[in-house]
């Protein structure tokens, strides 16, 4: 209200200099405005009595107001006392949708007479941007993002430093404001929600005074909001939706008049007003590329340029004595997300895991620290193998392989010495597996062979089987046949056998009357031993007497026969022998040969 | 047919031969890559070695080996499952198959064989085909002289007992020849299959057109019931069925 007053002072010096005028109504309206921006059409009517119609605003305008003020100014002028009251109507309008709009005229009723205002055209532009207004500037920047947009008092970039980064690959970000008109304070920052990215804010000091800065020849007054480091979590091109920020921008409410449009007067004497308006940053495409394939499989997310060193509290180590492998990673890139190596620590070496500290040194670098805590359970030397690290490094474009040195352990002391301390292994543990593979490979012989025809599926193989089994017939039939000769041989024989005997005998008989006793004898005994041979079935050559008198027995011949057989054997081979006629006379030797073979034919067949 | 293949076979190995390398030089030079950890180099080797026709449990043993070391699961399946039909006792080719098997991605609830086919069919791999063949006909041979003996000996103590022996024998020989066929189909006619492709759909018919039964993924083990064209009617180890593309399995 003070300023007001002040206003109105301005104005009765104005009149001074003030004629009497007609009652006009002028419009203020921008030439173009975003969608969802605030802004304002100012009425200015000079005259204080009658009535103002509004116009019929678009449907998808939202209005608020009219806020109205009004101004009477009395003047003196050489004695004349006039007076110029004015009055001031502003509607704050907030256009739906982006299209060309006519703002119709709206109309002011006097007593004496009825004013219109000029229409007004008016284009509402897509989201946040507010090009195509009048070209103040020629030859724009080509970069574009990293200027306020033109056409606007009031504006908020998002800087970033690289647009096209790797995943995982930092990137600072900066929030900045430009503006070339005052500003009051800021209000209501509204992050969007950096899908895809991680943020992390980076401590800015609130913002208190603007610097001055040109660009392309308009000077601005900047100022950054908020910096903030952007990680890309996954690849493609990933948009950063607009930050929203409500600003207070003083305005002059009070009329203006023509004679004291003065930057002098609008901060002394206008009547100042404080709007909030709302601003939002053009949305920003990062391109995020994937880590390139195969990823090394000591790869654990770092993306950065870093280095890596390990330390040990000591080699030499008493058991169940703690030892700590510090493993530092050193240097700028994505330390947050940096993974935990993999160590394999020597069994009998019981590990824990890791504590974890990072130390910022600056945006997006400083140091990752692994803290190990090693507790050797067992005696003895053990090795902790180097480290091995891999990273991406985004300048070189290529996975680097970081190592850190590796230690030995010694460890000492006597199992049980250290009473209180962890549970000791006991004797006679179970053998612990801690892992899985397949088993090695056999280098040993190859004994390859050939790939074979199966033999099951020739039919050769199968011809081999009915081969053998026409070749056991044949043998067969040939050994049946062969038998059944000898039969026959042997049966010829068998019948023959008295007859050859008798033969022989009569042979005897003949000799006997040449009085050849020897002769007669050796021939009773041949025809004899020919008939059993023949009638037995015993070959010549196999002949004895205990064979025959066996196979007699065998045949249930009588005693008596046998005893008969022995005999006359026994006298023939002794009347060979003893020439001495003592026994019986050969022809008596015949005829009872001749009788036994009667008798020995009637029982044998 | 056959011929063909031999010849071919005869071709390669010639020109094997011509640069300078036995099969058993390059047998070791493979397990030389694979002890300095060239998996796929050796899985190379061996897997030409088995083209050009050479077989050995060994070598099977050797080529699942490297093909898994080189993260061929399936391929290493594959050849595990080959080299069980020559060494069916190896008990470390059980083992790594249970390994690849377990890296896989379908899971099958498996029935297990009854157990006198499974019986039967271990007894058949312990030898060769050939082999079995061979010896059923000794066999057979032995039955037909016993009983050559049996028919012909007069009257002796042995003749029962030859009657007895060539009864056996001729059990014996039915049992072997019975084996050697089974050895046979089993290691020749196969109709087990891996799946190669690392996914594959099961459809209701041969073609695009059937309706979609199931996905399979690479390393999983089929039985093949029936062909048509450049379709296979496969049956899972749970015993649905589906048919699938030719080129997305390998016999084994």
């Amino acid at each position: 209200m003070m300023k007001r007053n002040i206003a109105v002072f301005a104005f009765l010096l104005a009149a001074l200099l003030a004629s009497a005028q007609e009652v006009t109504l002028t419009v203020d309206a921008p030439e173009s405005a975003a969608a969802g921006e605030r802004f304002r059409i100012i009425y200015t009517v000079n005259s204080t009595d009658g009535q103002f119609t509004p116009p019929k605003f678009d449907a998808s305008f939202s209005v608020q107001g009219p806020q109205q003020s009004t101004s009477r100014n009395v003047q003196w002028v050489n004695g004349d006392v006039k007076t110029i009251s004015s009055t001031t109507l502003i509607y704050y309008v907030v256009a739906g949708t982006p299209g060309n709009y006519t703002i119709p005229s709206a109309q002011f009723e006097t007593k004496k007479v009825t004013v219109s205002s000029q229409e007004k055209q008016i284009v509402i532009t897509a989201g946040g941007s507010s090009q195509g207004v009048a070209g103040r500037q020629q030859g724009q920047s080509v970069n574009a993002g990293d200027s306020p947009s033109s056409g606007t008092d009031v504006s908020m970039k998002i800087l970033l430093n690289d647009r096209e980064v790797y995943a995982g690959e930092p990137v600072t970000g900066t929030l900045k404001l430009y503006t070339r008109i005052n500003l009051s304070g800021i209000q209501e920052l509204k992050y969007p929600d950096f899908k895809g990215f991680l943020k992390e804010d980076i401590e800015t000091p609130p913002l208190r005074s603007l610097e001055t800065e040109m660009i392309d020849g308009v000077q601005y007054g900047t100022g950054v909001i908020q910096r903030f480091v952007l990680y890309p979590q996954i690849s493609g091109d990933l948009r950063i939706d607009p930050a929203e920020m409500t600003v207070l921008v003083q305005e002059r409410a009070g009329a203006r008049d023509p004679f004291f449009d003065d930057p002098f007067f609008d901060s002394f004497f206008s009547s100042v007003s404080t709007v909030p308006r709302k601003i939002a940053t053009q949305p920003v495409t990062v391109k995020v590329k994937a880590l390139p394939e195969p990823r090394p499989a000591d790869f654990h997310g770092a993306v950065g340029s870093f280095s890596l060193e390990s330390a040990i509290s000591g080699n030499d180590a008493k058991l169940n004595d703690a030892l700590t492998l510090t493993v530092t990673l050193r240097g700028s890139g994505n330390l947050n997300l940096a993974g935990e190596p993999a160590i394999s620590f020597p069994q009998g070496i019981e590990k824990y895991d890791p504590k974890v500290t990072v130390k910022s040194t600056g945006t997006a670098s400083g140091s990752k620290v692994f803290e190990y805590l090693l507790i050797p359970r067992n005696t003895g030397t053990f090795d902790i193998p180097p480290v091995s690290y891999s990273v991406f490094d985004p300048k070189q474009q290529k996975y680097v392989t970081l190592r850190a040195e590796g230690y030995t352990v010694n460890v000492t002391g006597t199992p049980g010495e250290d009473q209180g301390a962890a549970p000791l292994y006991t004797p006679g543990e179970d053998v612990k597996y801690i892992g899985q593979d397949i088993r090695f490979i056999r280098n040993g012989n190859a004994e390859l062979s050939s790939v074979e025809v199966p033999l099951v599926s020739r039919m050769h193989y199968w011809l081999w089987f009915a081969l053998a089994l026409i070749l056991a017939a044949v043998v067969l039939l040939l050994r049946r046949e062969q038998i059944r000769r000898n039969a026959d041989i042997a049966g010829l024989r068998n019948r023959k056998a008295a007859r050859n005997a008798r033969s022989r005998l009569a042979k005897a008989n003949a000799l006997l009357k040449g009085g050849k006793k020897e002769e007669v004898n050796a021939e009773v005994a041949r025809a004899l031993w020919g008939y059993l041979g023949d009638k037995l079935r015993i070959p010549q050559s196999e002949i004895t007497r205990e064979k025959c008198y066996a196979a007699l027995r065998e045949r249930k011949t009588g005693e008596e026969f046998i005893t008969e057989l022995d005999r006359i054997l026994t006298a023939t081979e002794y009347s060979q022998y003893a020439p001495v006629s003592e026994g019986e006379s050969p022809a008596a030797l015949c005829s009872r040969a001749a009788a036994l073979i009667g008798k020995l034919d009637d029982t044998l067949d | 047919m056959r011929r063909i293949l031999l010849i071919h076979i005869i071709l390669l190995a010639g020109i094997a031969r011509l640069a300078g390398q036995t099969p058993e030089e390059r047998y070791s030079r493979a397990g030389e890559l694979y002890g300095s950890g060239d998996y796929s180099g050796a899985a190379a080797i061996y897997r030409q070695l088995w083209e050009e026709g050479y077989r050995s449990g060994d070598l099977l043993y050797n080529t699942g080996n490297a093909f898994f070391k080189s993260g061929d699961n399936a391929s290493a399946i594959l050849f595990y499952e080959r080299a069980k039909l020559l060494a069916p006792a190896d008990e470390d080719i059980d083992y790594n198959l249970q390994i690849a098997r377990s890296r896989i991605t379908d899971r099958f609830e498996t029935v297990p064989q009854l157990f006198f086919v499974r019986w039967f069919d271990f007894l058949s791999l312990l030898a060769s085909t050939n082999a079995w063949a061979v010896a059923a006909f000794l066999m057979f041979a032995a039955s037909l002289l016993l009983a050559l003996v049996f028919l012909t000996k007069a009257r002796a103590r042995g003749r029962l007992l030859s009657f007895w022996l060539s009864l056996a024998s001729l059990i014996l020989a039915i049992l072997m020849v019975s084996l050697a066929v089974r050895n046979n189909s089993l290691v020749n006619h196969n109709r087990r299959a891996v799946i190669t492709c690392s996914i594959v759909t099961g459809r209701s018919a041969p073609g695009e057109t059937g309706n979609e039964l199931f996905v399979l993924h690479s390393g999983t083990t089929v039985t093949v019931e029936q062909e048509l064209g450049e379709y296979r009617e496969v049956r899972l180890p749970d015993g649905n069925k589906g048919w699938i593309g030719s080129s997305c399995m390998e016999k084994i």
